[in-house]
């Protein structure tokens, strides 16, 4: 009864850049960046920008998979207990086997725990919050008897050449890195497993009904997100060379707050890719920063909820000003 | 504009003048106006998307004008919630009712008083809702303590009245409170609201169904696109039609384009036999051939669309066979109706059709992705076709990537349609196709289907509007309590007769047991028909098959066993020329003398028949209520 009269926005290309939120996260991290230069005049070293990536590489690997899982409007908790679990894994993988097979498996196990995950969720209709925290309480009691309660080491040193060996100066994780946020954008944007995930976001009985494959592509970013924590963990370990079943402890909030940044909404349907990346750069280089300019590490959890905090509001605000009623 | 010619009435109890209401960029309401009395009903009319309801809205304090100005009882009114005013003295009866569906009558009768500090006195509140009921006619026949959840429609209703009257509203507005009631209790409604005008309360009815104006409404006043065109005008000084030409503002003929008849109408291509998905839907069958627009018609309520999203995976069935083409499909999920050539626009646009959060484009190719086999979006392919479709949409290229929410609900519609013409389906199904649809963009959506008719598409339309039925269908399916029980012509079929048909059974409960009792104690054929001319619709049926009649069927009298009796109608017993059948017709009348169909039984020819008086007594008792048995 209340739609009538069609009174339709007249179109504007630029201000639809404008407002996207890629838009307004890249201006967001500029500013970010411009403010650090100011302040310390070592942030905008060649060695540093290369240090922010590498820092990034861990949590944007995550962060690719948490992207996944919060467009279709759920959460996954387990990713630091699965990071931790599946390090512990990869490192008694690799007493026993290969390089070239003990990260499969490990990222096998990842993905495995993401399917009984996403199956809880979407054939049983188990709430995600719920099943991901249960997920990450068992596995993070799982790591440490897998682990005997202590780090393993005493990896093959061959494992490094993950992480130090470079392709035109680049190190091969911040590659890797660039090549996976390449991949899962055209995939979420090109495809239709991508698209069918943001469908099921925005309105998932409207996706049901048009006959997409809703269960699949419920399932599918749980299991990409189990995958890429196994991922993740493999450079960890490459760099640190030993497993921690403690690992990964808080991994999941950094992830959520990157994507958060990034603009996604919890909601599920809205978010980017880029954005993400944006959201794990920007906290990265507030780590950084605050580091380089010497403040206390225990004023990074402040630092990094008042952004969080800042851009859930600037969000809503926009939101509620661009809602109809 | 047509003006009142004043007369000496009651003051006004309420003005509204110039009230208008934006919502965002939609202007629901531009010059809206209103004047109620006391002991008067004024009927507020006009056709889907009118602003009818914004207004009961506005001034029942759900919602906040723009402008204008509304005065109630001498002095201007600014109400900011429902809670105001309800205590100023107005109600609102809604057609989405405002009960808690857990809690108890009695407790939903005082639902307000429990938000007031101190003590609640059951015993109080049961004597006062007692009077309430007695002083509504309805006395005993609400169980008190029964949960709401358990209630009919109608029974809900009356809690809502009884709401209003426990908090001596002055003013009580209906919001369509006849969408999913029967004949009989639609005329049960009418008695309630004559013993509250004649109370001096001051009532609104907003309706759309020209029938039910004329037959409770005082004066009218009409509501087009948000503009009053006529205001309270005296409903004996109107005909329909001109009632008609205010709504629409045009010969309501041009909107229904008919098409000729049966040109393209080929081989059944969809079928579907004894569904059944409870508790909504207990069986329903019926079949369309393609060309044909089929309408399934039936109030609200009755298991129409819980019968079409069973068929498209949505819900569980528990029995039934679907048939495309004569084979049996095995339809689990929506995939497989698509792939098995269906397209499906459900009921709800906003919570199961439109993604939100994508653009034209997506909306307009989202069956058509699900249904693409690779890896891509599978965009490219259909380039040339969607390019045609934009054009019949009169929707220019360069909008495609703006958000679908930015459209009015009548293109958001059309977009929706155009996404299942371009999956190429054999069978369409629409439910509600033209809910929230402004009355321009209707027309467009019926010449939409009908083309699509045209091309060879077999079609299939839900709607509560008889009218929009009659319009558009060549032949319609009565769905009742969740069981098919008619499948008749449309040309056979008026607004009236399709009313009768769609009662819900437990409204039409006693002429059914009135029939059994007739054929056992006879030892015949009883049976509930309606008679136009030579045109029969049998409603119902009871014993043995002696008249021939088959229920939810149209035939004709020469067809039948018996065309001398039911040309005859004389109120005695009718032998037929062979000496086989003879047969008594009884008439039914409500009490506003409307036609509720005929009672008939036919005895073998052979045996002597009994006294008609009997039998036209018990004809005439079963059209009053059973209010009055109690009473």
């Amino acid at each position: 009864m209340t739609d009538t009269i069609p009174t339709p926005r007249r179109p504007n290309p630029l201000g639809g850049i404008v407002r996207s939120l890629e838009f307004r996260m890249l201006g967001l991290a500029l500013l970010l960046a411009i403010i650090l230069s100011l302040s310390s005049p070592y942030f905008l070293t060649e060695r540093n920008i290369f240090n922010i990536l590498d820092q990034s590489v861990v949590i944007g690997i995550v962060a690719v998979g948490m992207t996944f899982v919060i467009l279709t409007g759920g959460i996954d908790l387990s990713v630091g207990a699965v990071f931790g679990l599946t390090g512990i894994v990869l490192a008694l993988a690799l007493k026993a086997m290969p390089i070239v097979l003990a990260v499969p498996v490990a990222v096998a196990a990842g993905a495995g725990i993401g399917l009984f995950s996403g199956v809880l969720i979407a054939v049983f209709g188990l709430a995600p919050f719920v099943v991901t925290l249960g997920i990450m309480a068992i596995g993070r009691s799982l790591s440490f008897i897998l682990s005997g309660q202590r780090s393993i080491s005493g990896l093959p040193p061959d494992l490094d050449a993950i992480v130090y060996s470079t392709f035109l100066g680049i190190p091969a994780n911040v590659l890797f890195l660039l090549a996976l946020y390449l991949a899962a954008w055209g995939y979420l944007t090109y495809t239709k497993g991508g698209r069918t995930i943001y469908a099921i976001g925005s309105n998932v009985e409207a996706a049901r009904a048009a006959g997409l494959s809703t269960l699949v592509y419920s399932i599918l970013p749980y299991v990409v997100s189990g995958a890429l924590a196994s991922v993740a963990v493999t450079f960890s370990l490459a760099q640190v060379m030993s497993a921690d079943p403690l690992a990964g402890n808080g991994l999941e909030l950094d992830a959520i707050a990157a994507v958060v940044i990034g603009g996604a909404s919890l909601y599920g349907g809205r978010g980017s890719i880029i954005g993400t990346l944006l959201g794990v750069l920007i906290m990265v280089m507030i780590r950084n920063g605050l580091n380089l300019m010497g403040v206390s590490p225990f004023w990074q959890g402040t630092a990094i909820g008042s952004i969080i905090i800042i851009a859930l509001l600037a969000e809503r605000l926009i939101n509620m000003r661009s809602a109809r009623g | 504009m047509l003006q009142s010619n004043a007369q000496t009435r009651a003051e006004a109890l309420l003005t509204a003048r110039r009230v208008s209401k934006a919502f965002g960029r939609t202007q629901a309401l531009s010059d809206a106006a209103l004047t109620l009395r006391p002991g008067e009903v004024v009927g507020l009319l006009g056709a889907n998307g009118a602003g009818k309801s914004t207004l009961s809205r506005i001034i029942s304090g759900h919602i906040q004008p723009s402008g204008g100005e509304v005065r109630f009882a001498g002095e201007p009114l600014t109400l900011t919630s429902t809670r105001e005013a309800l205590r100023r003295g107005i109600a609102l009866v809604a057609q989405e009712t405002s009960l808690a569906p857990d809690l108890t009558v009695l407790e939903n009768i005082f639902l307000p008083d429990l938000a007031t500090p101190g003590r609640l006195s059951f015993a109080r509140m049961r004597a006062k809702a007692n009077d309430l009921l007695r002083m509504l006619g309805h006395e005993h026949v609400l169980p008190l303590d029964a949960e709401v959840r358990g209630l009919s429609a109608a029974q809900r209703q009356l809690v809502e009245i009884a709401k209003a009257l426990a908090l001596d509203a002055r003013l009580v507005i209906f919001d369509e409170p006849t969408a999913s009631l029967s004949a009989t209790e639609v005329d049960r409604l009418f008695d309630i609201m004559a013993r509250l005008r004649d109370g001096g309360r001051a009532l609104a009815f907003v309706s759309h169904r020209l029938e039910e104006v004329f037959a409770i409404c005082d004066r009218v006043t009409v509501l087009r696109e948000g503009h009053c065109v006529a205001e309270d005008v005296a409903t004996s000084t109107l005909t329909q039609g001109d009632i008609i030409q205010h709504m629409v503002g045009r010969d309501i003929g041009a909107i229904y384009s008919a098409r000729p008849p049966t040109e393209s109408i080929g081989e059944t291509v969809f079928e579907v036999r004894g569904l059944r998905a409870m508790p909504w839907v207990r069986e329903v069958s019926f079949s369309v051939r393609k060309g044909e627009i089929l309408g399934l018609g039936g109030l609200v309520g009755a298991g129409r669309s819980e019968a079409v999203e069973a068929i498209w995976g949505l819900r569980a069935r528990q029995a039934g066979e679907i048939l495309v083409r004569g084979q049996t499909v095995p339809l689990r999920r929506p995939a497989d109706a698509v792939r098995a050539g269906i397209g499906f626009v459900a009921e709800d646009r906003r919570a199961q059709n439109i993604v939100p959060d994508m653009s034209v484009r997506e909306n307009l190719m989202l069956a058509q992705m699900g249904q693409h086999r690779g890896f891509g979006r599978g965009f490219g392919k259909r380039a040339d076709r969607v390019a045609d479709l934009l054009r019949d949409l009169g929707l220019p290229a360069d909008r495609l990537d703006q958000s679908l929410l930015n459209f009015s609900g009548g293109m958001q519609q059309k977009i929706i349609i155009a996404r299942w013409l371009l999956t190429e389906p054999e069978i369409l199904i629409l439910d509600e196709p033209t809910k929230g649809v402004d009355i321009g963009t209707r027309s467009q959506v019926y010449r939409m289907l009908q083309d699509a008719a045209d091309a060879g598409l077999a079609v299939i339309v839900i709607s509560s509007d008889f009218e929009e039925l009659l319009g558009i269908c060549e032949r319609i399916i009565v769905v009742s309590d969740g069981i098919t029980i008619a499948d008749l012509p449309a040309d056979r079929l008026t607004e009236e007769k399709l009313t009768l048909l769609a009662a819900p059974r437990t409204s039409t409960a006693r002429n059914q047991a009135l029939l059994r009792d007739l054929a056992r104690e006879h030892g015949g054929d009883a049976f509930w028909t309606l008679l136009d001319g030579d045109g029969i619709i049998c409603l119902a049926q009871a014993g043995a098959e002696l008249a021939g009649l088959v229920p939810g069927q149209a035939a004709e009298a020469q067809k039948t066993h018996i065309p001398a009796a039911l040309t005859a109608r004389d109120g005695v017993f009718v032998t037929e020329a062979d000496g086989q059948r003879q047969t008594l017709l009884v008439q039914m009348t409500d009490r506003r003398g409307h036609d509720l169909g005929w009672i008939g039984l036919t005895l073998p020819g052979d045996v002597p028949p009994p006294p008609p008086d009997g039998i036209r007594g018990r004809v005439r008792a079963l059209t009053r209520g059973p209010e009055e048995e109690t009473a």
